[in-house]
């Protein structure tokens, strides 16, 4: 279905009117192409069916019009970080998803709850690095009733480091670990709205 | 008598019974486009809504499989978007209608 602009006799509101669409389409330009041209099409049918019915001056209508339907970047904006983050649940990416978490972070506690767990996930990333830099006290350390640790020992107490368990697989299993988490944290982010409402 | 908070009261039960609203005018098992939707809220009740808020709010209606739509092509060119109400949204409406009766009825019996 193609979008098909309004045309109006008189000049004035032929520019308010692409003004107004104008607005609507940089208000909803981070949707998909998708969503954007299904959010178009409705917003120009409203503008078209309240034209058509209205008795004043084009000039005069399309402000009537424009005043009921309300400032876009307003009304439009919850609407665009619900489809955001619905879009980046759909592409498992990583960048559009800490992007919508913060578009929805005023929707609610649960978005917060949503984008400190991925941050968490940054710790792994720390891990891995100060794996690198500093191999003999950065591990996965255990001893029954002695030592639980997950992270960087201090060197200069006990002589802990005979108790890591990981060796060289502690990259691997880190960055397994953080992928997997990952696509948990996701799939709950996907399902948490019907998961709320069970 | 505080003004300020009435206004306040009436603005968030406006926001909070505009899905069962629509909802019940679907209900009727009759199609709407939006703006014919908007218009019918305005007839049969005194709500004056901010028009835009109405299509976030079929969205989300849509995403909980409580609505659906199909585009019609118009002789204008400019196509509508008819909405109609699902067998989950009649289940539903009916248990809301169900609640708001009694919430009804223990308000006014206080």
């Amino acid at each position: 279905m193609k979008f098909q602009e309004i045309t109006f006799t008189d000049t004035n509101a032929q520019r308010l009117y692409k003004d107004y669409i104008g607005r609507v389409k940089h208000a909803i330009k981070d949707l998909n192409k998708e969503n954007q041209h299904e959010t178009l099409l409705e917003i120009n049918s409203h503008i078209y069916e309240a034209f058509t019915l209205s008795k004043t001056n084009e000039v005069e209508s399309l402000l009537d019009i424009f005043d009921k339907l309300g400032r876009p970047e307003i009304f439009l904006k919850e609407l665009v970080a619900e489809k955001r983050l619905e879009e980046a649940t759909k592409t498992f990416n990583p960048v559009k998803i800490i992007k919508a978490l913060f578009l929805n972070i005023t929707n609610g506690i649960m978005y917060v709850i949503f984008l400190l767990l991925y941050l968490s996930l940054f710790s792994f990333l720390f891990l891995i690095f100060a794996k690198i830099f500093d191999p003999e006290n950065v591990g996965f350390f255990y001893r029954n009733n002695d030592i639980f640790v997950l992270g960087k020992i201090n060197s200069s107490t006990l002589n802990y480091q005979q108790y890591e368990q990981l060796g060289n697989w502690f990259i691997p299993v880190m960055a397994v670990s953080a992928f997997v988490l990952y696509i948990i944290i996701t799939f709950l982010l996907k399902f948490s709205k019907r998961l709320k409402n069970k | 008598m505080n003004e300020e908070y009435k206004n306040k009261w009436i603005s968030q039960l406006k926001k909070g019974t505009l899905s069962f609203i629509v909802l019940n005018i679907l209900n009727k098992d009759k199609e709407y486009y939006g703006y014919d939707l908007i218009s019918e809220i305005k007839r049969i009740t005194d709500i004056d809504i901010a028009e835009g808020t109405l299509y976030p709010l079929l969205i989300r209606l849509k995403n909980e499989n409580l609505v659906e739509h199909n585009w019609v092509e118009q002789q204008s060119g400019i196509p509508r978007k008819y909405y109609r109400i699902t067998k989950e949204g009649k289940a539903t409406i009916a248990q809301m209608k169900a609640y708001w009766d009694n919430l009804n009825q223990t308000i006014n019996s206080i």
